[in-house]
Formats: structure tokens, sequence, C-alpha cells
């Protein structure tokens, strides 16, 4: 165990946890910040995804003693209104049935577009299918992407 | 098909300041029951003209959140952004029989508009007194009474304190669909900002002061005894609190979810031996495809009519359907603090009033000391009808003189659901001389639901036996002879509802073998079928009624929308495949899949009709038809849930696959309109049945190759 800092959505965080403690535990059980989801606790699932550096990284698979000194963006952390292009997407799409995996979903769909800009069918299956959604909205999902990859194209011009 | 609009409404007026109507929409189903008032809803119009509407529906993500306040919304003449919902708990009275499940919601809340409308015709009442005009020359529209005449306009706020004084109207009318303002518009789900921005509270995001984290070590077969455990080890791990043996298992309870799970590791539980006749789903799937030849229980007889020609040869097939485990993304939770014979609980349940009831049960106490608040679901499927995990947490939070939360883990979630339960069916066809279907014969082999107990005094008669059997009894073909059975056996593991319950197995039997005989004949399948919906235009089994005209119309729509008929390329093949569900909603699918060297599915396009009676939601429709399918694409190409030594053997996402986006194809979706609709039906399960025999039938075409088991392999096909 050892008291660590870390960096959520801009914010010094200090934490006294177990240094094998997954910062998905970290966010949710020790901070109470509970937009990022436990599902599988495997990585197989996508539902605990966050951001490092624009990059989606899996919060259960990373160790306390990793995740140290280390700065992550979450869902709660990703706009103050709903404003991010991917929210406004998904918003736009009706993408959410239950919404319970679409935290993950979404930062997963900003990493992607961070990567690729306009990405094609087969780039957004290839990221996308490593999360799962139960209640299927994949197709609505595919089309916010599109979307949101247009609304961040329109800022830029 | 709902003869009387019982709704039973009751003012209250606190204070002047609000006008609170309680509603009670009777299910279907409980037309026989004797006049009990048990309203399951209240419509509150406060002073500043907050529209507050108390709903008993759980939202798991079919959107029933959305619908009712439509529904509700549009009947009062409410302004949609002043709408808040509050989720009901259960209680003896009023909200003592709260439940979603069966797709039910959409009827039951339309049988709700009478409050509204009551509402409505007590704040016009109000206000016409105030101008001193006729009531019947104002309306409400959007949160205010209007007299167009004069163009005056009082805010429903403004008028709660006269209206809650008035007696109550009898038989306020009702808005017709020419006046409807919000229903049938496409309407973004309630709750999507709180989704898209994390804020949405699902009860594994609840939380209550001195909230202890457990996890539990379950046995892993039912039975099994902890033979040994290490709990010094177990205690010994930083922020474990303690550890208590329950019927669900040893129970870790620590400061957070990580000190419990690592306590449950630590304790190495070793469990009994499982007997050598412990159960195997392999051994039970020998003895299903047994019992399917077995004469069974008549679930519908039709005996040819006289001049019929006889059978000249049989075809016959049998079915098989596998184990299928729910898998929502939200794993099981729940929160319970029980002090003394008092208890609170805080679940993400299909089932409050079960929670209540069970949970006041164990602990010897009535259901009004159990409080039961209901959170946001990641997701039911029918799992979350059950009260397993509530009754566990209470259990646990009485043991450990705490209040806790106890998180399942995600293989204590794919090896201890309620599963959906592996079935058989038998399917035989007598075809005359020339070659024509003159009898039918469906025997369904599957077990009961042991959720909770079957009444020993039910009657065992045709409807009892074809309540277990959607999808055979109530073959919508018109065969001159009709025979459907049901056998039932023991299945000694735990299952229940699941997505459409009993309806996918038996739907996945019957319309790929009316493929078989389509192919048999040489017919077209679309043709084959619409030949067989000819005769008359409904039919009755019981005192159940079925339509086939919506069910023609949506055959008929996907034949001319997806290009049916036209050729397709080398490995590729198209399906179709029908169903009404539960009497009610009708959807047929045209499916495209291709099939690669390897044996490997892919559902390229699917084009789906249906007509769900009248359209609250376009968007709810569109996206329970889409998330439909995937299901179904999910229980055709994913995985199963096997059974050894009595055990679960899969315990993710990587062995219990899922479909994934890879896997989703294009879907065009059709609502066919329907100017007789006279009421809603849900669309949370009707979508699930028609899309794997589609798949199945669309496989046939594009390989020869004909599936009779789920879920499809490569090697099936390689």
């Amino acid at each position: 165990m050892s008291k660590i800092a870390l960096n959520i959505n801009g914010t010094r965080k200090d934490v006294d946890v177990d240094d094998d403690m997954p910062l998905v535990w970290i966010l949710r059980d020790v901070l109470a910040m509970t937009g990022t989801k436990f599902g599988c606790g495997v990585g197989v699932c996508g539902s605990c995804t966050v951001l490092e550096n624009g990059k989606a990284v899996r919060s259960c698979q990373i160790p306390a003693s990793e995740a140290k000194g280390r700065s992550f963006t979450t869902i709660e952390g990703l706009s103050r209104d709903a404003s991010h292009p991917c929210q406004r997407a998904w918003l736009e799409e009706d993408v959410a049935q239950c919404g319970f995996c679409q935290p993950g979903m979404i930062l997963t769909a900003c990493s992607l577009l961070r990567d690729q800009p306009n990405p094609s069918d087969e780039a957004i299956d290839a990221v996308m299918s490593e999360s799962v959604c139960r209640c299927g909205t994949y197709p609505r999902m595919r089309k916010a992407i599109k979307r949101a990859a247009a609304l961040m194209q329109e800022k830029k011009s | 098909m709902i003869t009387s609009r019982r709704t039973f409404l009751k003012t209250t007026a606190l204070g002047g300041a609000s006008l609170i109507i309680g509603f009670n929409g009777n299910r279907l189903f409980a037309a026989n029951r004797p006049n009990e008032f048990k309203p399951n809803g209240w419509v509150r119009i406060d002073a500043d003209g907050t529209v507050t509407l108390t709903i008993g529906k759980s939202e798991m993500g079919q959107g029933v959140r959305t619908a009712l306040a439509m529904m509700l919304g549009d009947e009062l003449g409410a302004e949609w952004s002043r709408i808040k919902l509050v989720q009901a708990s259960p209680g003896p009275a009023p909200f003592d029989d709260l439940g979603t499940g069966g797709s039910g919601s959409m009827q039951e809340g339309w049988m709700m508009r009478p409050a509204a409308a009551a509402a409505r015709e007590m704040l016009i009442t109000a206000a016409a007194a105030q101008w001193k005009v006729a009531p019947n020359e104002c309306k409400a529209e959007g949160g205010a009474v209007l007299h167009p005449a004069s163009k005056r306009r009082l805010e429903f706020g403004k008028l709660v304190g006269e209206a809650s004084k008035l007696p109550l109207p009898k038989n306020a009318p009702l808005k017709s669909p020419g006046d409807f303002k919000l229903i049938g518009q496409r309407t973004p789900k309630i709750d999507g900002r709180d989704i898209v921005s994390g804020a949405a509270r699902y009860g594994i995001d609840a939380k209550i002061s001195g909230m202890l984290y457990a996890s539990v070590e379950r046995p892993p077969w039912p039975g099994a005894k902890a033979e040994k455990m290490d709990e010094d080890k177990a205690h010994a791990v930083r922020g474990v609190k303690s550890i208590v043996q329950t019927e669900s298992g040893v129970a870790v309870l620590a400061e957070n979810t990580w000190a419990a799970l690592k306590g449950r590791a630590a304790l190495a539980v070793q469990w009994s031996a499982a007997p050598v006749d412990a159960f195997d789903s392999e051994a039970h799937a020998k003895n299903l495809e047994k019992a399917a030849r077995e004469p069974g229980n008549r679930t519908r007889k039709e005996e040819a009519p006289a001049g019929t020609p006889p059978v000249a040869r049989t075809i016959e097939a049998i079915y098989s359907y596998p184990f299928y485990a729910h898998a929502p993304l939200e794993v099981m939770n729940c929160i319970a603090h029980v002090e003394g014979d008092r208890c609170k609980m805080i679940v993400p349940t299909q089932a409050p009033n079960r929670v209540q009831k069970q949970v006041a049960d164990l602990l010897k106490t009535t259901p009004d000391k159990v409080e039961v608040e209901v959170t946001l679901i990641g997701g039911g499927f029918g799992r979350r009808l059950a009260a397993d995990y509530a009754l566990e947490a209470a259990e646990i939070s009485r043991a450990a003189k705490a209040p806790v939360q106890v998180l399942w883990s995600r293989p204590d979630d794919m090896k201890h659901g309620h599963f959906q339960a592996a079935s058989a069916h038998y399917l035989a066809a007598g075809l005359d001389e020339k070659g024509a279907i003159v009898s039918w014969k469906h025997t369904k082999a599957g077990s009961f639901h042991n959720l909770s107990a079957i009444e020993p005094d039910e009657v065992r008669n045709e409807a009892w036996w074809g309540g277990w059997s959607w999808g055979v009894y109530d073959v919508p073909y018109a065969f001159p002879a009709i025979e459907t059975a049901y056998v039932p056996v023991d299945l000694p593991v735990k299952h229940g509802p699941w997505r459409s319950v009993f309806a996918p197995s038996s739907v996945f039997a019957r319309e790929s073998f009316i493929d078989e005989l389509a192919h048999e004949r040489g017919a077209d399948p679309i043709a084959f079928r619409l030949q067989l919906l000819q005769g008359p235009d409904t039919f009755k089994v019981g005192r159940e009624t079925f339509d086939r005209r919506p069910l023609r119309r949506v055959l008929e729509v996907v034949r001319e929308k997806s290009d049916w008929g036209k050729k397709v390329g080398e490995r590729h093949g198209r399906g179709v495949a029908c169903n009404i569900y539960d009497g009610r909603t009708h959807i047929a699918y045209v499916v495209d899949v291709y099939v690669n060297e390897d044996g490997h599915t892919k559902v390229e396009r699917v084009v789906a009709a249906v007509d769900c009676g009248l359209v609250i939601n376009p968007i709810g429709v569109e996206q329970q038809i889409e998330g439909g399918i995937i299901w179904g694409i999910s229980s055709a190409l994913g995985g199963q849930i096997t059974f050894k030594n009595g055990s679960a053997q899969q315990s993710t996402y990587s062995d219990f696959a899922v479909a994934r986006m890879k896997d989703a194809p294009a879907i065009e979706v059709h609502i066919v309109g329907n100017e007789n609709a006279r009421q809603p039906f849900g669309m949370g399960e009707p979508p699930v049945p028609p899309i794997v025999p589609a798949i199945v039938n669309a496989i046939f075409a594009a390989t020869g190759k004909r599936i009779r088991k789920l879920p499809i392999l490569p090697n099936d096909l390689a």
C-alpha cells in the first residue's frame, strides 16, 4: 500500500491505496467518480475505459503502482456540459439504450478519432469491437462516430 | 383486445399547491381479477408548473421512461421540458404490483392515460371558471390552459390550487390520434444527457453511509459445501472487515471492492466434489431430444376438416437449443441495510415488489418495513426479475450487522445466472400425395422457470401448458390439422425469463422447419409463408385471438424492400422469418449473410418490418429492433453456456462471446403503419424470436446446409 498522487480530469488526487488496486476501483470506490463503469475486470468489455493523453486505456488493467503520477480523463471530465463532439453526436444519433457501456464507448470513440479523424468502417470495426454493448447499439454508434468526425472537422475549419 | 379500461382515480391536495392523481393500469391478463385499487403511478402538477410523473416501470434500456412520459404528458397537454420523472418504490399501497417484463409496459401505460385526462379536465375547468367561459371552449397545450377565442392563457401551475378542489371528473375524454402532440414524434431519450456525461446512476453506482463492499465466493454446483478455507489469510488483506457464510456462499466484506475481491481470493475456499450425477448440459440435451418425441401435454389440437387428403409421407426434424446467459454489462448488485426488522434496499431490479416480499419473508417482517429504491438498470433482459441477488445482500447485511453493497464479479454473473433454459423441439409435417401440408406437429421439451415455485392449485389445462411454449401453440399458419404439445423436463440449475422468454427457441425451430418445407416443395420461402397465411384473417387458440393480416403485411413489406428474389453472390444467401409475438406484435425479417470458406458467417444486412400497433416513439421502436437483431446474432453465432459437474463453464465475454461492432449488420427498419391501431404494444422482446431462424435460413440459401442446433459453429459450415 502507498500514498499516490494522480491527476484526474485536470485535478490532482491523493489517495492511499494498495499498490495493486486497479484504477477503476480508485475512481469508483475511493474517489466516488462512478461515470467509469466496472464490467468484466479482465479487459475484455471496455466499460471501464478512460483516456490518457487522448488514448483509450482500460482502468481495470492499470494498478495503482502504475497509475501513480499519470493523468487520466474520465467521462465526467470530457466536457462540462455534454458538448464534446462525441457526446453531441451520441445524443443526435440517439445511440444509448441502457447506457451503461456508453461512457466507455464514447471515450473509445474519442481515442479512435484522435488517431484517425475520418475513420473507415473497417477502422471503426477494429477499434470498437474491443468493447461490448449488450443492448446492441452498434449501428447507431457507427453513425455517431461518423457524425462526431464531421463535427470535429467543422470545429477545426 | 382490451375491453375495459378500469382506471381508478383519486385526488389529493397538498396544501392546495399541487394537483395529484393516482392511477392504475390493469394488466391485460388481470381482467378476471377482482376490482382492486392498485395504482401504479401518480400524475402531480406543482404550483411552479413542474409535472412530476411517478412511474412504476424499471428503465433498462427499453426506453420506458421516455415512452411513458410521452403518453401521459401528451394526454395532459404538458410542456415536454417541464416533465420530471420519479421512480416508484414498492409499498403495501399504492405501489404493490410493480414489475417490468413481458413487453407489457406500453399497454399498461396506455391504460394510465385517463389519469392525465382527468387532471387536464380539472385544470381546464379551473381556468374556465376563472375566465367565466365554457370549459369546452378551452384546451390544454404546452403546459397551460388556453382560451383561443379570447387569446387568454394560464399556466398549469397557476391553476393547481383551484383544480385540486374540484371533484374528479368521470370519464374524462381521451385524445384521439389526430390531436397527439408528443405521441408518434421522434423523441430523444429522457436520460440521454445523463448517460453521455456519466451522470446516470445505476445500481452499481449507489452508495450509502458506512457501507461495506462484499464479494461472495459461491458454491460451484448447487449444494456444494465449503470444506476448507483460509480465513486468517483473508483477514490479513488490508481493508477486509469480516467474513460471513450465508445460503449463497462465503461473503468477504471490506472497505472497498478491491479488498473484498482480494480477501475472497485469499480465502481459497475448497468446495466439496460434485457427485458423479451432477448436472451436465450435454446429457441434458440428449434427454430433451428424447423427451420432445413423447406425446407430452397437449397445447392445441385441430383436426383436419373432412375431405382433407390423407398424409402420404411425413417430414420430421429435431431442433436443439442451448443455454444462454443474460450477460448484461452491469453485473448483479444490490445494497442492503438491515436494522432489526427493517431493511433499506437499493437495487437495479425489474421486480421491486418481489424483492420487497422475499426480503420481508427472509427477515420475518412485513413488506412495509422493507424500503426498496429502484435504480436505472444497466441491462435487464429478464435476469433482474429474479430476486436472488437482492435476497443475498439482505442476508449478508443481517449477518454482518452493517450496510453492504454486494457486487458480483463477471464470472459470478456468468456462472450463477437464471439462464435461458435449453430445449428441444420435435417437428413433423404430413404431406399429401401432391406434396401439400395437411398436418403439423410441434412438441417442445423444456423446463418451467424456477424463479418462484409453481402454485400447486394452478389448473394445468391446454392454455397453462401453452403458456410455457410461446411460438409453438400459436403457429400462425393455416394447416388443416395442427397438434402442439409441451413436455416438461426437470432442470436442477437456476433458469428463468430471458429476452423474449419462451419464444426464441420455439420460433427458431418453427421458422427454420417452415423453410425446410418450402425448399422441399421448391417454393419461394416468402410466397410459401404467404400461402400458408391464407384462410381466415383471424384464428383463435383457447381464448386468444391472432390476426394474420398484419403478419402478411410485414412479409410483403420485407419482400418489397429487400430485393428479395434478386440473385446474390457466391456463398451469400438471403433468408426470411416472421412471428406474432404474444398475439400482439408482428415482425418479419429478411437477412443477408455471407459464409466464408472457413465457415464463419457474417450477417451483412437485415431488413425489418414491424407492426406494433400505435407507435409512441419511433426512435424507441427502431432501437429495440436493432437491439433485438444484435441480441439474436449473439445467440446464433456467439457463445452458449454449458455445464459440467454441475457448474457453468463460461466466465466472461471471451468464452461467452456476444456480438460486437464488427458483427453488426446494416439494419433497415420499416414501421408498417396500422391505421386501425388503437393502442401501443411493447417492443423490448418481440424483435428477438424471428431473427435467428432468418439467419439460419439465409445460411441454408448460401451453403445448402441446414442448421438445427444452436449456436452455429464454423465447423457446421466449413
